[in-house]
């Protein structure tokens, strides 16, 4: 229903965040350095852009779902404020990563889990080839991760009480997060993914895995990765780690986030870069015999890569102080003898990215000897932003607030330039229009629409149309609607017998927003058109001099089955016929019968309105307008008696038995007096006019295809009596009926 | 990065399963209910809903032909409740209209003037059709306005207090002029509001909108807010 501006301006908005007034912006700006990067942009980017209105207003006018839409808004408006009401407290973190050569467990952790004084809050310890099996590789299964699981558990700090978060394992990579018991409560949105970048790009000998989560009001997520291995293949893991950068996404979040869409990012693992292979072996153990490490990480790659900004742009590194943790000959601290004769680099590392993190000791753990890695391990103090309650529901409010006033402003907004429509006089037939103006007042798009009122099946009486009924205006334009009130047959009888008035509340809806109540009345005058024969037989005066509740009492006791129980009221008729039909008749007698084209040629409807009114409030001795104008006054008299003068009930009849006179005379005396007299009247008129057929050119054929369908008539498609009439009959075949009914009638003798 | 909404109660929830942590599921949800404000003509409907939404008052406020809408957000301690407020046409003929305004509402303001006894029998007739007609659930609160006008007052408090209480109904005399109460009865009706009723659904999210509730039976239950 809305139109296709908005379908294609403000579409997909609703997850768009929404910029704000000047004040708003200001207090963006002071909390700037505290916000993600990514939401910094964003905010930039909106607050530049020419579309904002565009944004404002589908907030306003609802979209599809306009509660999810303000709700992202919310959490965007929050967002930018969060300094106003979070504070920092520091918690500690533990990453260690050990790349464990397929080895079990032989003996305790605690020497790399436990070595600090106090607690960590939160631990995160990463494996890498923690089982080298064809069975580990093909089906990820493996006993080795129960094994490791519960060392770690035995080696986690004495001092705290640990509960795991979470455990993700893809074939020999495996990540665990515990967090102290007491920061249970506020972890949320705890989720896992891994990627696999091995074999054929995808297998998941080698990859990453990660486990993110929201403490307090930080988002935080830790990947541990094992990255391609061999000195010269720089480019395979660099291409490793960007896989996992783009591949990895938490998908059960909402919205779904990558590892970049955090607070704080750890990350750990055997990134398996080594020393640059132009350091000849010997250099490299001198150096290491000489502690001197500074010299020897001039060499490493990971520096380089890093340095250059191929890799882990904007992470950081605690300094490192220690041995390389690769490699050595499993169960001693000497460098490798094997025959691959491996030159010794800083494989396993720890890196973090984001705000408020301090390294406080990176270390590695030579005393364990399971593997020919060292694990290695990171203690860091970081930064939790945590809620203030009362300041976060003050600026929770004041955001309500800002949005409320902002929907509400961009409401659709529209002013009429009147709500009380009066046509004033109504006369039968004759159309009357009056223009009402709708002016966009507001700042957004306005869609209208005259909608149905309650039970209504229409928007409007059917005496009523506007035209256009529905619209769609532009700030500052107007739209002109044309009402037309029109009483025709269909609708004459209604207001005749006082069933319905001349009063209709209209009710102009803006999509999105108010409506306006348009009250359209006239004055109906009462017309022997559209009345019917029982009442207008009652009457000797002409109709505009009969008082109008006498008339609609006439009306409504014409035919009981209207008004059952109105019937013993029903007075003799004072009339045998409608004195409006005998006047039309004797007028046609005295001047019609010999003129050419008669019924045949149009009248004018000037005078044809003429001729009505002269009937309505007169008793006229002659009738005004051309001879067309009455014959025609005289068809349209009869086609808008309220009952036809075979009744609806007996149209069935008459159509079904039209093909015998004997059947045709059975429904005429079963016809109600008043219409039998009537209709008497009529067939002795035709014979009177088909008498002068060399003058007026009027056959019989002509005549009763004319008369047959003023005087049978289908009944409306509600009428009760009506239910069994066949409406499927072709016009054709209908036609054929009704004439030949009538046509009986004209070469019979009625009192035969 | 802040992704939750309202956070209030994180300092005294106790520690325990994933759902008694706090930050429940009704967290940073927003309730959405329609209201429909319903009264004699000048009785102060739009002055009251003026003065909750924008904090205004006009002693000329003019009168309202058709249905004015606004919306307007109060915050509850553990929910977020956003009112779409239908203010209709007090005067006698648009009665008939009234039924596509409270059909589909969950919460309705019968506003009656306590200057004039007739606009407190006209509330009368208003809370009788609304039992009658709109939602079985529908919260009703009536509201005796005009409250700064207590020296000609014609309806007693002890009496209206009797009906609302008889009939189950929210009272509270209120004054759009100088605001007394006019936030405390949205808020009554807002806290009183059942805001996790399954069987309705997640009738705020629904897309309905302010849309009008055109076509259906009005009798059946009102939809709900947020789950």
């Amino acid at each position: 229903m809305l139109p296709s501006f908005k379908a294609n301006k403000f579409s997909g908005s609703d997850s768009e965040p929404l910029t704000s007034t000047a004040a708003e912006t200001d207090s963006s700006n002071n909390c700037h350095d505290a916000i993600p990067a990514h939401l910094n942009q964003k905010a930039d980017s909106e607050l530049s852009s020419p579309d904002v209105t565009a944004h404002r207003s589908s907030i306003a006018t609802g979209g599809a779902t306009p509660i999810a839409a303000r709700e992202s808004v919310v959490r965007y408006q929050m967002a930018l404020r969060e300094t106003a009401y979070t504070d920092l407290r520091q918690i500690t973190i533990f990453l260690g990563t050990y790349n464990v050569n397929g080895q079990p467990p032989t003996s305790g952790l605690a020497d790399w889990l436990s070595i600090d004084k106090d607690p960590p809050d939160i631990y995160a310890v990463g494996f890498q080839e923690l089982d080298l099996s064809k069975e580990a590789f093909l089906f990820n299964e493996t006993p080795r991760e129960e094994e490791w699981y519960r060392a770690v558990f035995r080696g986690l700090h004495p001092k705290g009480k640990y509960r795991k978060v979470k455990l993700v394992r893809l074939v020999g990579m495996m990540l665990i997060v515990f967090i102290q018991e007491k920061h249970w409560a506020y972890v949320r949105s705890v989720a896992s993914e891994v990627v696999g970048t091995g074999l054929m790009g995808k297998m998941g000998n080698k990859g990453g895995v990660a486990i993110r989560f929201d403490l307090h009001n930080s988002s935080i997520c830790f990947v541990n990765s094992h990255l391609a291995a061999h000195t010269e293949e720089v480019e395979r893991r660099n291409q490793d780690y960007l896989d996992i950068c783009n591949r990895l996404v938490f998908s059960t979040t909402f919205p779904s986030k990558s590892i970049k869409d955090h607070d704080q990012v750890f990350w750990i693992g055997d990134l398996n870069y080594r020393l640059s292979g132009d350091l000849d072996l010997l250099r490299v153990k001198e150096l290491l015999d000489q502690n001197n490490h500074q010299a020897l990480l001039q060499y490493d790659q990971f520096r380089a890569q890093h340095a250059a900004h191929k890799i882990f742009i904007g992470y950081q590194e605690g300094p490192i102080q220690f041995r390389p943790s690769y490699k050595y000959d499993p169960g001693t601290d000497n460098w490798d003898t094997s025959e691959k004769n491996r030159a010794p680099a800083w494989c396993d590392r720890c890196l973090w990215k984001g705000d408020n993190v301090q390294v406080k000791d990176y270390r590695s753990h030579p005393g364990l000897r399971m593997s020919d890695h060292k694990p290695v391990s990171c203690f860091l103090e970081c930064g939790v932003k945590i809620i203030d309650t009362v300041r976060y529901r003050k600026i929770y409010e004041e955001v309500m607030k800002k949005l409320d006033k902002l929907e509400n402003e961009f409401l659709p907004q529209v002013s009429v330039d009147s709500t009380e429509i009066n046509f004033g006089k109504v006369s039968f037939n004759e159309g009357a229009t009056k223009v009402l103006t709708v002016a966009n007042t507001g700042q957004v798009p306005v869609q209208y629409e005259f909608i149905k009122k309650h039970r209504d099946s229409n928007y409007c009486k059917p005496w009523l149309a506007c035209e256009p009924y529905t619209g769609f205006l532009m700030p500052g334009d107007n739209s002109y609607i044309t009402l037309e009130v029109l009483v025709d047959k269909r609708t004459a009888w209604s207001l005749n017998s006082g069933l319905d008035e001349l009063y209709d509340i209209l009710v102009l809806h803006l999509d999105g927003g108010k409506d306006i109540f348009i009250t359209v009345s006239g004055q109906y005058q009462k017309s022997c058109f559209g009345c019917s024969i029982e009442a207008l037989i009652q009457m000797h005066q002409p109709i505009s001099q009969v008082p109008p509740e006498t008339v609609c009492q006439y009306e409504k006791a014409a035919y009981p089955s209207v008004d059952p129980g109105n019937d013993s009221d029903s007075k003799q008729p004072v009339l045998a016929v409608p004195k409006e039909l005998w006047f039309i008749l004797d007028e046609l007698y005295r001047r019609g019968m010999d003129t050419p084209g008669l019924f045949e040629q149009p009248g004018l409807s000037s005078e044809i309105a003429a001729i009505r009114r002269t009937l309505d409030d007169s008793l006229p001795d002659t009738l005004p307008g051309s001879v067309h104008s009455v014959a025609e006054s005289l068809l349209i008299f009869l086609e808008t008696l309220k009952e036809p003068i075979i009744p609806f009930g007996l149209t069935q009849k008459a159509l079904d038995g039209c093909t015998a006179f004997a059947s045709c005379k059975m429904v005429y005396t079963s016809l109600p007096l008043s219409h039998q007299h009537v209709f008497k009247h009529i067939i002795s008129f035709l014979k009177e006019v088909l008498l002068h057929s060399n003058k007026n050119g009027l056959d019989a054929k002509t005549l009763v295809a004319l008369f047959g369908s003023a005087m049978i008539r289908l009944p409306p498609p509600k009428y009760p009596l009506g239910s069994s009439i066949s409406l499927s009959q072709n016009q054709p075949h209908l036609d054929r009926k009704r004439t030949t009914f009538i046509h009986h009638f004209l070469v019979n003798d009625l009192d035969d | 990065m802040a992704n939750r909404g309202n956070q209030a109660g994180t300092a005294t929830a106790a520690a325990g399963g994933a759902a008694q942590r706090p930050n429940g599921a009704t967290q940073g949800k927003i309730c959405q209910f329609k209201l429909v404000l319903l009264g004699e003509s000048a009785v102060g409907k739009s002055s009251l809903v003026l003065r909750f939404v924008k904090g205004q008052f006009h002693e000329y406020q003019e009168s309202t032909i058709g249905a004015a809408f606004l919306t307007q957000t109060v915050c509850l301690d553990d929910t977020t409740v956003k009112f779409e407020i239908w203010d209709t046409a007090g005067q006698e003929r648009y009665h008939s209209l009234a039924p596509m305004y409270y059909r589909g509402a969950q919460a309705a303001i019968v506003v009656y003037d306590i200057t004039n006894q007739d606009t407190f029998g006209r509330a009368k007739v208003w809370v009788k059709e609304l039992q009658r007609q709109a939602s079985p659930n529908i919260v009703i609160a009536l509201a005796g306005n005009k409250a700064d006008l207590a020296a000609k007052r014609a309806v007693e408090f002890d009496e209206a207090k009797g009906y609302a209480e008889e009939n189950g109904l929210l009272f509270m005399e209120t004054s759009a002029k100088t605001a007394m109460n006019v936030n405390d009865i949205f808020l009554a009706i807002a806290k009183k509001l059942p805001k996790n009723d399954g069987a309705g659904g997640v009738g705020g999210s629904s897309g309905q909108g302010r849309r009008l509730d055109r076509a259906e039976d009005g009798n059946k239950p009102a939809s709900s807010c947020c789950k």
